[in-house]
């Protein structure tokens, strides 16, 4: 991770010091940015790795430099927010977020996330689409398509391994129940909660350990669902 | 219209129409004299027909029947022999003498009637103008009060009163209240204001006389003109009406005692219709403001909260995070710092929860989802703050498909909740059980533990804000709002939260929200079907 150049906007010091301290042991240059015209210009000439946003800036509303960075730059960014909304946090991830964090987050927990969203940019390149995928006593291939469990092939219908592979393409990051919606369906209308819960569940109860207990396939609370990697 | 509102200058232009119409029946009583010699009786006859009927067209019938008796003299004495005396020789005369009064009585009859019906008729159109107008000006006045003023003063000009007002009830504290007034005041006495909230009580009208007493329940035909009563009545209230709640009070008053013909009680129902509809108007423009008002304070208390929220986070964040970095340093009071700022962080949020649910906010989102999913992040989400208890999650599996339809994220907070006040109060070594099932039209979570259970006079109490158990061990944190929020949530999408001893000991609560039949989505085949297709098969 040496020489990775991370982006911090928040307009308050002693945030930008908190989060500072916590990419310290990352042994990244941080830049900050106090508005969000800096932090537009900023990401922009020194191209970060990685860039945390807070939403309540003085000049320009998150959600906005988010998506002018998103339309121009793939740096993950994650997302600081006083809000709990959980609207707030659909429309960024619909906007090109990577990740959203409520204050007062635990440094612990920011750093984990960082680590996770530099090591998924790193990787994304290579990761192609033919790779063979193995996470636990799970054994996917994209191409084929199969995939086995315990040795035991597994078998998919034709949605859910549509499910599974776009959260897959996206491992790592939440993707929102619409985003997943248009990937699998291909459009919006339709009862897209019910549809997708369906699946979700005969999909769980075929790939995960404890099907109750999802391991692979998280729920994020009102937002969406997410697959992990490294569980 | 003989006694009608506006007596006097029509008792004026009759006199003159008397002296008139005798002059006529003089100067051609007259003329016929001069020329005698060359008249027959058919010319008298015609001649002074003519001048009767010309009487009761424009002075009425008594002119008519007036001019009819003095022609019928004159034609006795003037034109029939022998001359300047009533007696009349020829015996067949007295037939066309009688069959002359007769006619000229019939004729001043019929005009009279004819007459009569005309004027009925010209009075119905310029009712029907004057409702018409009414109904404009209700219509088209900007302000629902101006309406109402204007539908006052076309009452008191069109039945040519001293005074109209109309009174204006309030719908929740059936205060009444003087709304509009038109020509002579109402002059407030403890009585006439009593008189007034009688009608508003009963809902029947009720008369003011000139002495000062009042008679209730009397119906509008008092006013009727010509009777007695009509005289000594100084005002008539009438209620107003809408879709049979009484909204108001219309007060009618005449100073010279108040009197209505027919046609005119009339005109009063329907004007008092409209004075009705003007009312509820102003009330609803009202109504319409005041929900304007509220919403402006809705807004404004989200605003307090959203701001509130963001300056305690900020610096919650902060303090975490130094907290976190002295730690790291060696300094274990730093961690103290950590969990306390995490309370303080716990407290914030339930109370904006609170706020949220007593402003009617607490659910936003209510979707189509699926029990097991809830069940599994309420898992996650509790993970390592159970202080070593296990939770035991069961899932009634013929059940099939469990669905129900709520807000994920804000339902999660309620389970967890329940959770949490689970591990607060049972033992360490003894399991939570978290289950789902369909009940009728409930999916119900439970959460079953261990603990000392709720005596049975207290578990309608745990669910009171801010409340905690006497029994309640020192070191349980929070504040007692966990349980009140979970029922808050569970009640916004039409649920429940309940609480029930445990066989063996313990509680059991059940969070319930309305299910969807899980047979409906199996019969959906653009839900379900279009998965024949297998992988093994592609």
């Amino acid at each position: 991770m040496q020489g990775d150049v991370v982006l911090v906007v928040d307009d308050e010091p002693q945030i930008r010091r908190v989060v500072r301290n916590v990419l310290t042991p990352e042994n990244a240059r941080v830049i900050e940015a106090a508005t969000g015209r800096e932090a537009i210009d900023l990401a922009a000439a020194e191209r970060p790795a990685l860039i945390v946003l807070d939403l309540g800036l003085p000049d320009v509303p998150g959600l906005d430099v988010c998506r002018e960075i998103r339309s121009w730059s793939s740096a993950p960014i994650i997302v600081l927010s006083a809000r709990h909304s959980d609207q707030e946090k659909v429309a960024l991830l619909d906007a090109g977020a990577d990740d959203y964090m409520t204050k007062p987050f635990s440094p612990g927990e920011l750093q984990a996330r960082v680590r996770a969203q530099l090591r998924r940019a790193r990787l994304a390149p290579a990761a192609g689409p033919g790779q063979v995928i193995t996470i636990g006593d799970l054994v996917i291939d994209p191409v084929k398509p199969s995939i086995k469990k315990n040795d035991v092939a597994v078998h998919l219908t034709k949605t859910e391994w549509e499910l599974l592979r776009t959260l897959l393409k996206h491992a790592g990051r939440t993707l929102t129940h619409s985003q997943l919606f248009r990937a699998v369906w291909g459009n919006s209308s339709g009862d897209m909660q019910q549809y997708l819960r369906v699946h979700v569940r005969s999909l769980r109860r075929k790939i995960e350990s404890d099907p109750v207990r999802p391991k692979l396939i998280v729920t994020e609370p009102g937002v969406g669902y997410r697959f992990e990697n490294e569980p | 219209m003989t006694s009608s509102g506006a007596p006097v200058p029509r008792r004026g232009i009759q006199r003159r129409e008397w002296i008139a119409w005798f002059t006529v029946l003089a100067v051609v009583t007259a003329a016929m004299v001069a020329i005698r010699g060359r008249l027959n009786e058919a010319h008298v006859t015609l001649a002074y027909l003519l001048v009767v009927q010309g009487g009761s067209a424009r002075g009425g019938r008594p002119l008519g029947i007036a001019l009819a008796f003095a022609a019928f003299l004159s034609f006795d004495v003037f034109f029939l022999p022998p001359f300047g005396t009533l007696t009349i020789q020829d015996p067949l005369n007295w037939l066309v003498l009688v069959a002359f009064l007769g006619t000229s009585i019939l004729s001043a009859q019929l005009l009279y009637r004819a007459q009569a019906e005309a004027d009925a008729a010209r009075e119905r159109a310029a009712e029907i103008d004057r409702l018409a107008a009414l109904g404009a000006e209700t219509l088209n006045v900007g302000r629902a009060e101006e309406a109402l003023t204007a539908i006052v003063s076309v009452i008191r000009s069109s039945l040519h009163l001293d005074g109209c007002a109309v009174y204006t009830t309030d719908a929740k504290t059936r205060d009444v209240r003087l709304a509009s007034q038109s020509g002579a005041a109402v002059e407030h006495s403890s009585a006439s204001d009593r008189l007034v909230d009688w009608v508003v009580a009963e809902g029947t009208s009720a008369v003011e006389q000139v002495d000062g007493t009042t008679s209730v329940g009397a119906a509008s035909t008092v006013l009727v003109a010509g009777g007695e009563p009509a005289a000594r009545v100084r005002a008539f209230l009438r209620p107003l009406q809408v879709r049979g709640t009484t909204v108001g009070v219309l007060r009618i008053s005449a100073g010279g005692g108040l009197a209505l013909t027919p046609a005119q009680v009339r005109v009063l129902d329907a004007l008092a219709y409209y004075a009705a509809l003007g009312v509820e108007r102003v009330r609803l423009s009202a109504e319409a403001e005041r929900a304007v008002v509220l919403q402006e304070a809705h807004r404004a208390k989200d605003a307090v909260l959203a701001s509130v929220s963001h300056d305690l986070r900020t610096p919650l964040t902060t303090i975490k995070g130094l907290a976190h970095e002295i730690a790291a340093g060696g300094d274990d009071r730093a961690g103290i710092i950590e969990e306390e700022a995490d309370r303080l962080n716990v407290f914030v949020a339930q109370i904006l929860d609170l706020s949220r649910i007593t402003a009617g906010a607490a659910v936003t989102d209510i979707q189509p989802n699926e029990a097991e999913d809830l069940l599994g992040a309420a898992a996650q989400q509790v993970t390592g703050r159970l202080r070593g208890r296990e939770l035991r999650i069961e899932v009634a599996a013929d059940d099939g498909l469990l669905f129900g339809r709520f807000d994920f994220a804000q339902t999660l907070r309620a389970l967890v909740n329940l959770i949490e006040n689970a591990a607060k109060y049972s033992p360490p070594e003894t399991p939570i059980d978290l289950s789902a099932r369909r009940d009728g039209r409930w999916l119900v979570f439970s959460v079953a533990d261990r603990g000392p259970g709720v005596p049975a006079d207290q578990r309608e109490r745990i669910f009171e804000p801010f409340y905690r158990r006497a029994e309640q061990p020192p070191d349980v944190g929070g504040v007692g709002l966990g349980l009140s929020i979970a029922r808050g949530i569970a009640e916004a999408q039409g649920g429940s939260v309940g609480l029930s001893g445990r066989e063996g000991g313990g509680s059991v609560f059940e969070l319930r929200v309305p299910a969807i039949a899980t047979e409906e989505l199996a019969a959906s085949p653009e839900l379900l079907g279009d998965d024949t297709e297998s992988l093994r098969r592609r």
